[in-house]
């Protein structure tokens, strides 16, 4: 296989934004390319477009096109939208990685997009209905909240995890986002105001939570030559693993607190490059609620399983500690606009290797991963690295 | 509710729509039942339409047991989507050794402890386009009256 790298990357402000869904797009594509001078909208020969449900949220369908059209590309290789709920992004890049690794494809944009944001907001929430199983869940109301809730009550129970820790995940990561001036939340919270905001599925409170968010980001990735005569600083793919459980809740693992999914992904990306848990410097994890960071900890192997909660709350998870999780402010301080948050991983996991981060650079950064999940038993790993190998 | 007609997120249960209907049809004769794979036997929950084991797609419909324990649960108090009102006792529930998902309705949320024993307990929810009645699986609190 070839190697492959990434040349550009580009994000939106993240918000309840005052934009239409192809605003978004606009917006990312247009920051994409100016992050790399180099490429021009026609030099690319693909798109992907990851997006979850623009059929509910902005009535269209073919959505690679109508995104390829706005963005001035004219796809000769590769024109794909990929959906899988929450890690819609991440399997996208995987996507054009996969192509581009085969000779099929020399230079492709990923872009992720969601306008999750509706005149009505409850209408907003039932959308997101549309990721679990209609005939079996969705047809009660559930969302995601109640599914985390019951990984978080398992964890507390079985591992003596508790609210406080729960809540340092939402202070840490709304910390990080004051040094993002694209993240959906700039103010940071405290301990209290995590603790003492409202109960959305208990124990998950408000601020243990993502937000419902609209934003976009794009990513450009080229095949080895190509990369090299695009910049001076790729920032290459070096491993991935994609593992599932289960879909709907009654098919995963019955202590909903293990997520052998995450660790199997995980397994095959540190496999492929080559590399442990303790070479990553900065994680991008997918902090939907406070409870996925922690098992994120454990089932990356960053911790071992139940010590999670102490992984947070001894700081070992933020700057000075032995891995940055979540810099840019992970979902719960920048949002979780579906499509969109597996792609600004990528972007951020990009400006920290090639050490642009600014206010939030993680020191001497070589080793970047990102993960993604589509509810607790569908689980995508990034491995990316400074070096090629 | 007309903005919903078209596409709401409960299931189409008709027979014109929907190839297990008599799982529906069942269900609104208060019966629980689910897909027995007729080669094998394998109990599956959700029912299926055909079977990942022996890839039979004969299948009988077996009666559960009106009684379960709840194995885990988790009270929504804010944020359910358009046409749901909080709060929401979301529960697996055990039955006859199948974990089941429902909602635990009529429960006292402070009381409802995992283990405990709750029972079969059908709800109607909106029409479909066509006014046909449709009905979903839930749970009451304690056991089924003899
Ligand atoms: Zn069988």
């Amino acid at each position: 296989m070839r190697k492959v790298a990434l040349v550009g990357a580009g994000v939106t402000r993240f918000g309840v934004r005052k934009a239409s869904y192809r605003d978004l797009v606009w917006e990312a594509g247009k920051a994409c390319f100016d992050s790399a001078p180099a490429v021009r909208p026609r030099d690319l020969e693909g798109l992907v477009v990851g997006s979850v449900m623009p059929e509910r949220t902005a009535f269209q369908s073919h959505i690679s096109s109508m995104a390829a059209e706005a963005l001035g590309i004219t796809p000769s290789a590769l024109s794909a939208r990929t959906e899988h709920m929450c890690a819609s992004g991440t399997v996208g890049i995987r996507y054009a990685y996969a192509f581009i690794a085969a000779g099929l494809a020399d230079l492709v944009m990923v872009l992720g997009v969601e306008k999750l944001n509706q005149p009505a907001a409850d209408e907003a929430i039932l959308n997101m209905g549309t990721g679990v199983d209609r005939d079996w869940e969705a047809c009660y109301g559930l969302t995601a909240p109640p599914c985390f809730a019951l990984a978080a009550q398992k964890h507390m129970a079985r591992y003596g995890t508790t609210e406080e820790q729960l809540a340092l995940v939402g202070v840490k990561n709304h910390a990080h986002a004051t040094r993002n001036p694209n993240a959906h939340f700039q103010k940071g919270a405290t301990l209290e105001q995590v603790m003492g905001s409202r109960m959305i599925a208990s124990p998950l409170r408000l601020f243990m939570c993502s937000p419902i968010t609209d934003g976009a980001a794009a990513v450009i990735l080229a095949s080895e030559d190509r990369a090299r005569d695009l910049t001076d600083r790729p920032v290459w793919i070096r491993g991935t693993g994609q593992a599932l459980d289960g879909f709907t809740l009654t098919s995963l693992h019955e202590d909903y607190a293990h997520w052998p999914a995450m660790k199997r992904a995980a397994e095959s990306a540190y496999r492929m490059a080559g590399i442990g848990p303790a070479d990553v410097d900065l994680a991008e994890v997918h902090d939907c609620f406070a409870i996925a960071e922690i098992i994120a900890y454990e089932e990356l192997g960053f911790c071992e399983k139940g010590e999670g909660g102490g992984f947070v709350a001894k700081g070992r998870s933020d700057y000075g500690g032995e891995v940055v999780v979540n810099p840019r402010g992970g979902l719960m301080g920048c949002g979780h606009p579906l499509g969109a948050t597996g792609v600004a991983q990528a972007a951020e996991v990009y400006a920290q290797l090639r050490a642009e981060a600014g206010p939030r650079q993680v020191p001497d950064a070589r080793i970047g991963l990102a993960h993604n999940n589509s509810g607790m038993g569908e689980h995508v790993v990034m491995i990316y690295g400074r070096e090629a190998a | 509710m007309a903005y919903f007609r078209a596409v709401d997120p409960f299931p189409l249960e008709s027979a014109d729509q929907n190839k297990l209907h008599e799982f529906y049809e069942y269900l609104a004769a208060d019966r629980l039942v689910t897909t027995c794979c007729g080669s094998c036997r394998r109990l599956a929950w959700p029912p299926r339409g055909f079977c990942p084991e022996c890839l039979s797609d004969h299948f009988e419909w077996v009666d559960l047991p009106h009684e379960g324990t709840v194995h885990g649960f988790s009270i929504q108090e804010t944020g359910l989507p358009a046409g749901f009102r909080a709060p929401v006792v979301f529960a697996i529930v055990t039955v006859g050794g199948l974990r089941i998902f429902g909602p635990v309705v009529g429960a006292d949320p402070v009381a409802l402890r995992v283990g405990d024993t709750v029972r079969f307990a059908p709800i109607r929810v909106a029409d479909d386009s066509k006014g046909l009645a449709r009905h979903l699986v839930a749970f009451a609190p304690g056991a089924r009256p003899a």
